[in-house]
């Protein structure tokens, strides 16, 4: 048996999430390290654009291409991969900390009687093939390194921005077409619809930049001249608990405790004074910008960069300031 | 409706957690019911309003029980903790074992649980436990219609940037998150009568369960070591007057962080 290392790739509409691609990524070195195959498992329909943009990625592809994996529902995906699994016998099985990894992942574990570390923001692997996950704890507060036991596969899912994607993928992928075993009268779940935000802005969690304000910004009506700065970098947008609390924004938005943990490579927080709540959220950012008019507001502790200064005043400013350095560039 | 929710007293994001070995954490004496639980009671106790029955609260904490005082302070009927010297070092599947083998002779409609808890963030347990019920759960929902004469839910669930909608029959169990229910403040006078509720235990031998299924020995991962996080460097403020302070910023993104 020869023990492969395994990445869901996940896919909307036919396409390859970016989170994926890190993943493949990582799993390049790992497949180097432990000179164990790599491969994709996909599933969805209508994959052939899938297909071609992950070939180069792995050294297999298991393609899955049937109506009854379109959309998601765990029902359908989890019967298929258990019993992928439980044939090919992967020794590691990764997948993004996305709202699909997160309902898959544990049940998957659980079915399959395996270890399982969600939401990692590292991970490494022996030349045995273990694996070593980093989690951070408490919101962040303390970092957990966790090990599996022996039992197979060892599970994990990986927050988005943890790996950078490879800009040289120089493999061929073997496509292995997979006629599943699911019977769709057997699904109980339904999907009636799906509603998307305006606009096409990756969420918060998958963004590599993302900008946000506090009650700073006075009102709801306020943050058009932030959607104007995410405009220009190409950024989403973010916000607190007391804004979200106020009804201006949506939960989606809310960066921190009660909200999501963000890994982007820049974060900029404005009118945002710093509770633990919120920066809690914001641990795993590469860079921390902090604007706010109190020099003595706890952002600052939390950030790289910072400006003392009104926001409404900065945020255009910036605005009109990154147009001409990307312009530039 | 017969409504079981699954609850985990955790430290309040307040409280201070700091690494006192590579085995062992201090975390200060400041606890609270887990944020996204206190909506999933709140949620089931909505649904008894309308419908009638029965919710009940259920953790798995050899200390703790103050989750489900909470519990009964907000109106729940019966409370449940689930307690053996066994279940020392499970990991999450262990937790959810000793849960799911509690429904194993009890009939029930839904399984309410908080999106995760507050202290691992792992959201584990709630859809480990479907999978060893063998019933259907739904993740991180904010919307949650019943139909009891049909024994099916629709819902509504959040993924990336956007809502999805979904239906499935009962029983089931869906974790809750923000925005599903605005948890109730308990009267003082019910949180008074709270602290004396009688809470009901079970130890494995009442479950049926073995060291096998629970603890350390059943643990398929482990922390091997706990360290803090890794610091920033202090912060670089940009003193100049505006718009001069934009500027610099601008460049030291492009020049010393190479992130634009």
């Amino acid at each position: 048996m020869v023990y492969e290392i395994w990445v869901f790739a996940e896919q909307q509409d036919g396409k390859v999430r970016k989170i994926t691609f890190e993943l493949l990524s990582a799993g390049m070195e790992f497949s180097k390290k432990t000179a164990r195959p790599l491969s994709a498992i996909l599933l969805g329909k209508g994959l052939e654009e899938a297909v071609k943009s992950l070939t180069p990625f792995a050294d297999k592809i298991y393609l899955l291409d049937d109506p009854v994996f379109n959309p998601y529902t765990s029902d359908a995906y989890l019967t298929a991969i258990i019993a992928l699994v439980k044939e090919h016998q992967p020794s590691i099985l990764l997948g993004g900390a996305t709202s699909t990894g997160k309902d898959l992942f544990p049940r998957l574990a659980m079915a399959l009687q395996a270890g399982y570390a969600p939401d990692c923001t590292g991970l490494t692997t022996g030349e045995d093939g273990s694996l070593v996950a980093i989690r951070p704890l408490y919101g962040g507060k303390v970092f957990s390194e966790v090990v599996f036991s022996n039992a197979s596969p060892q599970l994990a899912t990986v927050r988005s921005n943890t790996f950078i994607v490879t800009g040289t993928p120089d493999k061929s992928a073997q496509v292995i077409t997979v006629t599943p075993q699911v019977d769709p009268s057997s699904l109980k779940k339904k999907v009636l619809g799906v509603e998307k935000a305006a606009g096409a802005k990756l969420d918060i969690t998958e963004a590599e930049r993302v900008v946000a304000a506090g009650r700073g910004i006075k009102g709801a009506e306020n943050f058009k001249i932030l959607e104007e700065l995410a405009d220009a970098l190409n950024a989403s947008v973010g916000t607190t608990r007391a804004v979200v609390d106020a009804g201006w924004r949506e939960v989606k938005d809310q960066i921190g405790k009660s909200g999501k943990n963000i890994s982007a490579k820049l974060y900029m927080a404005f009118g945002i004074s710093g509770a633990i709540h919120h920066v809690l959220g914001i641990g795993t950012c590469k860079t921390v910008v902090a604007v706010d008019t109190d020099p003595n507001a706890l952002i600052f502790n939390y950030a790289d960069y910072g400006i003392v200064g009104d926001l409404f005043q900065i945020i255009p400013a910036l605005t009109e300031e990154l147009k001409k350095a990307l312009k530039n560039a | 409706m017969e409504i079981y929710v699954l609850v985990k007293q955790v430290p309040d994001p307040e409280a201070i957690v700091k690494v006192k070995s590579d085995a062992e954490l201090e975390i200060e004496n400041k606890y609270f019911t887990n944020f996204f639980d206190e909506i999933a009671i709140e949620a089931g106790l909505k649904l008894k309003e309308k419908f009638g029955g029965k919710v009940t609260v259920l953790t798995v904490d050899n200390r703790k029980v103050d989750a489900l005082r909470r519990g009964i302070s907000m109106g729940v009927d019966e409370a449940f903790q689930i307690t053996d010297p066994g279940l020392e070092g499970s990991d999450l599947f262990g937790i959810a074992r000793a849960l799911a083998v509690f429904f194993k002779a009890k009939p029930f409609d839904l399984i309410l649980a908080g999106r995760q808890a507050m202290d691992d963030d792992a959201g584990i347990v709630g859809p480990a436990v479907a999978e060893i019920l063998r019933i259907p759960h739904i993740n991180s929902i904010i919307g949650l219609e019943v139909d009891d004469e049909k024994k099916e839910a629709k819902v509504v669930r959040e993924v990336e940037n956007g809502k999805e909608i979904l239906t499935c029959p009962l029983p089931a169990l869906f974790t809750c998150q923000k925005g599903l229910a605005t948890p109730r403040i308990p009267l003082v006078m019910n949180v008074m009568k709270a602290m004396k509720a009688q809470i009901k235990k079970m130890d494995l031998p009442a479950l049926g369960l073995s060291g096998s299924d629970v603890g350390a020995r059943a643990a398929r991962v482990k922390v091997r070591k706990y360290f803090p996080p890794p610091k920033r460097p202090p912060v670089k403020m940009m003193k100049e007057d505006f718009p001069e302070n934009v500027k610099t910023l601008v460049r030291l993104l492009r020049e010393e962080a190479k992130v634009i």
